[in-house]
This record gives structure tokens, sequence and C-alpha cells, in this order.
């Protein structure tokens, strides 16, 4: 069983990569299972075609939920949970996210999957949203950037969090990318020595399928934004080992941006 | 920065406290419903009904406002209360939750003093200047004595930390001198004619227990005389209407017994200060042996005179000894003897002497 977290700043393009990546693996006839980690339950959209009933939401009426509750084939099969949180501004999703993980891993089999799949929210502020690497639920990350300055400052607050708790990073997935981009994520992913796994420009066949509420490989299986997701996905799947990143400070972060090298 | 690694007192706790000497009718803790037993208890023996949100891991991921608005909203219609206190605890404040926003909802917001603390904002008086700060913006007590009081737990605070249990990282537990040994040490100096002087420096509600010495050695005076002059932080006419009124209950009872006070020192809500005041008196006068029961180290004048400090706890004890205080007697739990009785309770070392001085006749 292989496991992964994607992490990275919010409104990056997290979860639809997490989708299309949980869709791709699936394809090559592995047994997926993605668990949306984000209070707004949207990870798994995509895959099941609407907002599927969160874990957290059953448990507050049910203490102990069985897993045909929580758990939802979606999908080419592949088996999605929401682990869900509180509406905006109020309660805890950190705590919500410890409470939600702990109890999947304590009811589910998960040697039955071939692939685990967390779709974490934003990058690791607090102590909860860190606990599906800290707790080894998942072997490493997979950290998702632009190459916007927001973005990579992100990605670098996401290196020191794993830097802190000696957690392995797989790579970078460097998302939306533009025609001069890419210089600051290789530089970026040279810096905090961590490997740039792909590269996925800006799609509007993505922005159609999110619409469909499905996958982009599902709606335009033979794109060439599909064949892309296709090969990043076959890339993680070979991925034997991660490594604990470095993390830059602000003056070494800004200077990718603006050294002339 | 050195850590105190012993159990401290908590502002949650100190803020409870606060609500109960502004005379408030309940308290509702917000919390899981484990916070604080131990003080809502003491406190329930005093009068004031405290309950608890009993936040659960449901509200600690999705919020507990909820919880607080229908058991507010419960408690108010149930007891009619006049005055309300609502204490934050650890759990509600780490999520956030907006105690005020749910009380003025309710339209309590004219009697309910709403206090955001936990136990991670370090001096436990933290939690009792939140409470008094929130009283005066209510109108309950005035800017004057806000201050007064916010200085006056500034000043216990740094008297714990440079002579109380705060002042080191880690202060061991001590049960303390002998009571009958220390007794025999009290009458015997009396009887040799040695001049002593009764020094109660008590806070607040404790001074029911610790007045008894003043009592024991009254008892002790007029049966076979002795230089004992009494000196007392008792002033009826400084702190809160409750506090205020301590005094006043344990200064009655004192005169009944034909007992004068020779100074006062203070009021009940100012040991910190109060102390220095003592030990002025003493260190001016031929006193050969000091009695000191209370908070003891605020009266720093061990090594200067004989000193038998009587005090609660058992670090406390300890620290005492520490500081060189010659005897150290540990009335154990003084609050849980104290809170809900409005009379001078019979103390340990009192009932020591009291024995001794039986056999003697």
């Amino acid at each position: 069983m292989r496991s992964i977290a994607i992490y990275g700043k919010g409104g990056i393009g997290k979860s639809t990569l997490a989708s299309n990546i949980a869709y791709a693996l699936s394809k090559f006839g592995l047994k997926v299972l993605l668990i949306g980690c984000d209070p707004k339950s949207d990870s798994t959209i995509n895959i099941i075609g609407k907002h599927i009933p969160s874990l957290l939401d059953i448990m507050k009426t049910n203490k102990n939920p069985s897993i045909d509750m929580f758990l939802f084939k979606g999908s080419n099969n592949i088996s999605c949970i929401e682990i869900g949180g509180p509406e905006p501004g109020i309660g805890c999703a950190g705590r919500g996210i410890i409470v939600g993980v702990n109890y999947i891993f304590k009811n589910l089999n998960i040697n039955d999957y071939d692939f685990i799949i967390f779709d974490v929210p934003a990058d690791i502020v607090c102590g909860g949203l860190a606990i599906v690497v800290k707790e080894k639920y998942a072997e490493g990350v997979i950290i998702v950037t632009s190459d916007d300055f927001m973005s990579i400052y992100a990605a670098n607050n996401i290196c020191r969090g794993l830097n802190t708790i000696r957690v392995n990073a797989f790579g970078i997935l460097y998302n939306k990318s533009t025609k001069n981009g890419i210089k600051y994520v290789e530089k970026f992913s040279r810096k905090v020595n961590l490997p740039i796994i792909g590269i996925i420009p800006y799609s509007e066949e993505i922005i159609s399928a999110n619409k469909m509420m499905k996958t982009v490989i599902e709606v335009y299986p033979n794109s060439n934004i599909s064949n892309i997701i296709k090969s990043i996905s076959l890339s993680i799947l070979n991925i034997k080992e991660g490594r604990i990143p470095n993390w830059l400070s602000i003056n070494e972060l800004e200077e990718i941006f603006y050294e002339n090298s | 920065m050195s850590v105190i690694i012993h159990p401290r007192p908590s502002p949650i706790a100190a803020a409870m406290y606060m609500l109960r000497d502004l005379d408030v009718d309940v308290i509702i803790l917000h919390g899981p419903s484990g916070c604080c037993f131990g003080p809502a208890r003491l406190l329930e023996k005093d009068g004031v009904k405290v309950f608890t949100t009993a936040l659960s891991e449901n509200e600690l991921i999705f919020g507990g406002e909820k919880r607080l608005r229908n058991i507010l909203k419960k408690i108010n219609e149930l007891f009619k209360p006049k005055l309300i206190g609502v204490v934050g605890t650890c759990a509600s404040m780490i999520i956030g939750e907006n105690i005020k926003r749910v009380v003025e909802e309710l339209n309590l917001a004219n009697k309910t003093i709403c206090c955001n603390v936990h136990s991670g904002l370090g001096d436990n008086t933290i939690g009792a200047i939140e409470v008094l700060k929130e009283a005066m913006n209510l109108g309950i007590i005035s800017k004057e004595e806000f201050e007064r009081q916010k200085y006056m737990l500034e000043m216990a605070t740094l008297l714990e930390k440079t002579r109380g249990t705060a002042r080191l990282e880690y202060i061991p537990n001590s049960p303390g001198d002998n009571p009958k040994k220390v007794a025999y040490e009290i009458i015997n100096d009396i009887r040799n004619n040695k001049e002593v002087a009764c020094i109660l420096n008590a806070k607040k509600e404790t001074a029911f227990l610790f007045a008894d010495i003043i009592i024991v050695l009254n008892e002790i005076k007029k049966k076979i005389g002795g230089k004992i002059k009494f000196i007392a932080n008792l002033d009826p006419n400084i702190g809160l209407p409750r506090i205020r009124n301590y005094s006043k209950i344990i200064l009655e009872e004192l005169n009944r017994r034909g007992i004068n006070i020779d100074f006062i020192t203070g009021g009940l809500d100012e040991y910190p200060i109060a102390g220095e005041k003592a030990k002025e008196i003493v260190l001016n006068s031929s006193t050969e042996l000091a009695i000191i029961a209370g908070i003891p180290h605020a009266v720093a004048i061990e090594g200067k005179v004989k000193t038998i400090a009587i005090t609660s706890g058992s670090r406390a004890t300890s620290n005492l000894k520490s500081l060189g205080y010659d005897y150290v007697v540990n009335e154990y739990g003084a609050h849980r003897v104290t809170l809900g009785k409005k009379y001078i309770h019979r103390s340990i070392l009192g009932n020591a002497i009291r024995k001794i001085m039986r056999d003697i006749s």
C-alpha cells in the first residue's frame, strides 16, 4: 500500500489534482482511496459527482458510524471519504482532522487499498493539519505550487513544517505553469532540495471538467492535459523514497524572484 | 527564562473566585465538564451555583457557542440570577469561542460578566483582573476600586515571584513542623515572658481559619499572662462588600471574646502590602517571637526575630522553611475548611495549643 498527502496554498488546485491523480491511478488498475481533509468537503466531488456526507457530520449523532455510512464509491470504483469539519469561523478544523483520520484508520482496513491520497487543506498551519503525516498515515508529502510568490511562500512554509516534524516530501507539483514561471519553481526546488515531479499547465479542459464535477481524464481522456496527469501519476507511483526538505529564510525566498542569476 | 514545573494556580480558578467575591449568583464554565472541577465544587460550598457547558469532541470541532447559548438561556429562566459570570477555559478559548457575542444575543449583557481566560495566560491573577475589568465596565465597581484591586493583584503576583511559591523552578512539598512541638514553643515563650507579636496577614476567607491563632493566644494570655500584641489585616472598610463583611464578622467575634486588635494593617485583600506594615511594627518594637498566620512570606522578618509561620499548603510550607522561618505549621486545606463558613474555625495549631493548655490546668 502506498500513500501520499497533498499540501499547498489554498486555491492552488490541490483537490483538482488529487481527484485527477486518483482517477489516473485507478485507470492503471489500482484500488484507490481518496480522503478529503478539507472542512469544505469538496475533494471528492469530481469522483462522486456531488457532495457526500462527511464523517464528522455523521459522527455528530453517531459516535461509531459503520464504514458504509461514510465511505462512498465513485468513478472507476474509487473509494472516497470526506472528513469534513466546522463551518467557517467557528470550532477547530485541525481537531476535526485528528478525530476523523484517527477514526478512519482505526476502523478501515487500509491494506485493502493499493494507494491512498489525502487532500489536506492549505499549508501545515497547526498540529491538526499535520496529523496525516506526523502520525505516518501518509508516507510523505507532495507539495503543489504555482510560480507566484505567495504560492511558493506557502510551499516554503510547508517545507519548514516538514523539516520541523521530520517528515519526508516526495516532490513538487508545479501547477498552472506559465511561460516564464518555471525558473522560479526550479530555483525553489533546488534550494529546498525537492524534485519537480511534474508540470501542469493552465487548462481550459480542467475548468470545463470541474464544472461537470468530473476529472479531466474522464471527460477528455485523449487530451494533452490528461496525458500529462497520467504521466505524473505514473511518476508518483514509481517514487521510491522521499526526503526531508530544506526551507528558506524570507530573504532567500525573495532572492528567487529578484536575483539576476 | 526558567519555567516553574510544579503545579500552579490557574487564571480560570482565579476568575471564578473573583466572581464569587463580586457576589454573582451563577458561574458558567464554558468548556469540558472536568475543567476546574475542584474550585467549582468549593465555590458551590460557598453558595455559588456553578455550571459547565460540558463541551465534548463535537463542540471542540464544530464550535460550542450554540451549547453556551442554550445553557445560559436555561439557567437564566430557571434561576433568574441577578448577576452571572461566564468564564472561558483552555478548550473554548483555543477554538476561538466568542462568549460575549452569545451573551449579547441573549440580551444578558447588562448582568453578565464575561471572562475570556484560559490556563495558558500565565499568572493566575490575570483571570481575576479580567473579571474586575468587566465588572468595572458593567458599573459594578468603580474605576478607583478597579485600580486598587488591580494593584493588589499585581503586588500579590510580585510577592509570589519574589518570596512565594513562584520564586523557584521547583519547590518540593513538606508537611511542616509538628503542631504539638510548635504549640509548646509558643506556650513556653509566653510563659518565659517573651514579647510576642501575633500577626494575621490572611487572604480573604482563609482569615476565618487563621484568625483562630488570635483566639488561642488570648486564651493563653488570660490563663498565664504574657506580653502579646495583635496585628491583623482586618480593616472592615476596605474591599468588596463581601470581603469587608468577612473582616466585620471576625472583628465582632474577637470583640465578643474581649480581644482587641492593636494594629490594623489593611483589608483582607491587601495581604501583599499589609505584610510590610506588620513588619515595620514588629521591627520597631522589642518583639522576640513573631507568629504569622495566613501569608507569612509577605511579612519578611525571618532571621530578624524568632518566627513561627502558619500557612496552608505543603508547598507553601516548604517554601517558608527554605526562606528561613524558624517553625512552619501547615493548616491543611484552608480554602476547603473555610468556604461556606462565616465564623472563626478551629485550626490545627490552635487545637494543639488548647490541648496543652487543658493539660496544664
